[in-house]
């Protein structure tokens, strides 16, 4: 299991909702938090998950 | 939450019941929005959640009309106590009206509307179970019924009318059942108006029949005009009878049939009996009973119901197959992948259903007049008398043969049609050359459109793209990338893949509308658009810098621009848009430098990049700026564009139409033109229409007044038989295309 870096979920790595960033591949529990991700990718790989975005 | 509710109207006939049905509908508390439309004979309801379908039924019927529905009766599983509890549920069911049970017997009877629902979906969704005792029956029945009630009517006003000018001493006797049975349904329909203070065209037709015949009763042995009266109503029910065959005509073409289906083992069902998963055989010449793949066997299928196109399409094992279209050789074994209800020729079916019942801006003024047309007419009646008898001195009987022949002359019935008829043969034209119009009021709207954006992939181009220029920074990085491509589908994918590269692909991940990731030949290999790749490569890549950036080991490896084609029948297209005045933009989700050469190409605007959300933004603010914006898009990417546009027009990639956001489904550019030339047609049909049915009353009541006396005069039972008339050229005028 890997871990939503967005919201700290728990995903399966056959999660429809991924994204590559500096080579690691990352997976979300929706398309929510894969936006949030890619909108600024650092502030969460500094600072840990948040929560669940809201929108 | 809004919902929208369709109902079948009975004993419409004229512009006036239109009025008096939407004025009740509306005034039912929680109606929103009531659209009659006399041509169908239906209306179209919006009301919020908690309104009951029996409170707009009870309208209705107040108003003196009736709507058709349905009954059946079912046997419930249940113990007598549970049924008032099953009753409340069903009520709650779209589509019921009524429910009554009978807890002795263990049944319930439930009154539905047929258009909006079936019984066995009431069942469904009550989740309830039970055996339906009573034969169901079709929509047929409710189109036909008026139609072989007219005929019954005017069988009999043909036979004893003839009967009373060839015996005219037995004139009282044989005009009885013509006045009383073939003219009750005028008599009934003036009643009905009366007693809700309204005015129709029945009114008209049982005021001047029973003057006639009331009169030659009261001069019973002197002079008499029982088969005059009888005339009157037989000439007026030929008009009615003609004009509800046409109606009957143009629903049931659009109306399906279940077809009939043969199992692989033999048993022959009909289709909306088949389930998903059932094998069916389809022989040379027989039609496709159902969606589904084909499993087995190979032929070509005419698929023109469904698309226009008249070509046949070779189908063989693995492709898809629709209810409707016919196999015009070989032998075919498809395996059902869709229910009948769900099929892709019912979702037509049910969204040009809705398109029937359009309201034009036109149709306002056309409702305006009518309100106040019959009392007018009335008036002019009652003037005609007096002046005949009073200022020309002629004698009771002679004023009032002119009052009567103005009273059958004056018919609403064509204004009503003038707008529907015009709008209904326009989508069923279209729908014949496979263009899907769900809102017919875009045959009037399209005139004001001034800017039409278009989506570039799939829709002006072929989505087929080419590379036009590579640049290899690693040896062999491009056929790396191509071999990492070769497990995408993607259509970029398709053309790196033609760059050809041997390896093996040992990891795999796609990460869709950016890139893929690929281990190859032990090489982690990166190919996406620019921002994909950057994330994830030591490389600052230009904007300028190609469109696909490939990067190997994490080092800049290659870069490739693509190309994608331009449509011919694109450049048609936007050629007509600009010929008509018509601002033509592309708006795109790619970026790459493609899109500036086929803007260049084109002389047209172009956005690129972007998204979903940017292209209904866009829209939105041209709207604010007072542009009327037609969109063409793919149905399901751009569905957000789609409803966001005056027009919204998909074009269909795949069968489920529900899923689409168009007012309009097209399967090709081209339609566009067709579109714009349907809607010339209706727009000058309706005006043509309106003169024909304005202009016959402002020239053929005087005459029947008698301004033309003694050189013209029109007798009160020819004046019934242009009365009768004027609505079927109004209808036959519609049909004709051109």
């Amino acid at each position: 299991m890997m871990i939503d870096p967005v919201c700290g979920m728990e995903v399966d790595e056959r999660s429809p909702y991924k994204t590559m960033y500096k080579g690691k591949i990352y997976y979300f529990c929706s398309s929510n938090c894969l936006k949030e991700f890619q909108k600024k990718p650092e502030e969460y790989l500094r600072g840990g998950p948040k929560g669940m975005p809201h929108g | 939450m809004d919902k929208e509710e369709e109902l079948k109207i009975e004993g419409m006939h004229c512009a006036t019941c239109v009025l008096t049905v939407s004025k009740s509908l509306k005034s039912v508390n929680g109606v929103k929005e009531a659209e009659v439309n006399l041509a169908t004979g239906s209306a179209k309801v919006i009301l919020n959640g908690d309104v009951r379908l029996k409170e707009l039924v009870k309208a209705v019927r107040k108003a003196g009309y009736d709507v058709a529905t349905q009954r059946f009766i079912v046997k419930l599983n249940v113990n007598p106590e549970e049924i008032p509890k099953i009753v409340k549920k069903l009520e709650n069911v779209r589509g019921v009206i009524d429910v009554q049970s009978n807890p002795g017997l263990g049944t319930v009877m439930i009154e539905y509307n047929p258009i909006s629902t079936t019984p066995q979906e009431i069942l469904k969704e009550a989740e309830i179970k039970g055996e339906i005792l009573s034969k169901q029956h079709t929509e047929k029945d409710i189109i036909y019924k008026d139609l072989y009630d007219l005929l019954r009517r005017l069988l009999i006003g043909v036979v004893f009318t003839t009967l009373s000018y060839l015996f005219p001493t037995f004139s009282i006797i044989f005009s009885l059942p013509v006045q009383f049975y073939s003219g009750l349904r005028f008599h009934k329909g003036a009643y009905r108006a009366l007693r809700n203070k309204t005015t129709n065209m029945d009114v008209l037709v049982s005021l001047s029949s029973n003057l006639l015949w009331f009169s030659s009763l009261f001069l019973l042995g002197k002079q008499t005009f029982f088969s005059d009266a009888s005339l009157l109503i037989t000439f007026i029910l030929v008009g009615k009878t003609l004009e509800a065959y046409i109606k009957a005509k143009m629903s049931s073409d659009i109306r399906i049939e279940p077809y009939r289906a043969t199992l692989k083992d033999g048993r022959i069902v009909s289709s909306n009996e088949l389930k998903i998963g059932d094998i069916i055989i389809v022989r040379a010449g027989e039609k496709i009973p159902a969606d589904g793949i084909v499993e087995n066997g190979e032929g070509e299928v005419n698929e023109s119901i469904l698309t226009g196109e008249q070509k046949p399409v070779l189908k063989k094992k693995g492709d898809s197959v629709l209810a409707g279209g016919i196999l015009v050789n070989g032998y075919l074994e498809i395996y059902v992948t869709r229910s009948w209800d769900r099929s892709y020729i019912m979702q037509v079916t049910e969204a040009v259903r809705g398109a029937y019942n359009t309201r034009v801006s036109i149709q306002n003024l056309v409702d305006k007049v009518s309100s106040i047309f019959v009392p007018v007419v009335i008036s002019i009646g009652i003037a005609t008398f007096l002046i005949w008898r009073f200022i020309m001195g002629f004698n009771t009987i002679n004023a009032l043969l002119f009052t009567v022949s103005v009273l059958a002359i004056a018919c609403p019935c064509a204004l009503g049609l003038a707008t529907p008829m015009a709008i209904l043969t326009s989508v069923h034209r279209a729908l014949k050359r496979g263009i899907i119009i769900r809102d017919g009021s875009i045959l009037e709207e399209i005139r004001n459109i001034d800017i039409a954006i278009l989506d570039k992939t799939g829709t002006i181009t072929k989505g087929e793209y080419s590379i036009s220029e590579k640049i290899e920074f690693i040896e062999n990085a491009l056929q790396l990338a191509s071999v990492a491509e070769s497990r995408s589908l993607h259509p970029v994918a398709k053309a790196l893949q033609k760059l050809g590269g041997k390896g093996e692909v040992e990891y795999f991940e796609e990460f869709p509308g950016r890139g893929v990731y690929a281990k190859v030949n032990g090489n982690d290999v990166i190919v996406g658009n620019r921002d994909f790749v950057k994330n994830n490569c030591d490389w600052d890549a230009k904007e300028d810098e190609g469109d696909i950036l490939i990067c190997i080991n994490g080092k800049p490896g290659g870069v490739v621009s693509l190309k994608d084609e331009v449509k011919e029948e694109a450049r048609k297209v936007i050629d007509y848009l600009r010929r008509k005045g018509i601002e033509v933009i592309i708006a795109t989700g790619d970026n790459s430098k493609s899109v500036d050469q086929i803007g260049r190409e084109l002389n047209v605007k172009v956005y690129k990049g972007m998204s979903p959300e940017d292209k209904a933004e866009l829209i939105r603010s041209l709207k604010e700026k007072g542009h009327k914006v037609l969109f063409v898009g793919d149905g399901i990417n751009d569905g957000l564009a789609i409803k966001e546009a005056d027009i919204g027009i998909a074009i269909s990639t795949g069968t489920d139409l529900a899923k689409s956001a168009g007012k309009v489904i097209i399967s090709s550019l081209m339609d566009i033109l067709v579109l714009f030339e349907e809607a010339r047609l209706t727009v000058r049909k309706i005006k043509e229409n309106l003169t024909w049915a304005f202009g016959y009353n402002s020239v053929l009541i005087p005459i029947a007044g008698g301004i033309l006396y003694p050189h013209i005069v029109i007798p009160p039972e020819y004046a019934a038989l242009a009365m009768g008339f004027s609505s079927v050229i109004v209808s036959l005028w519609s049909l004709i295309p051109f």
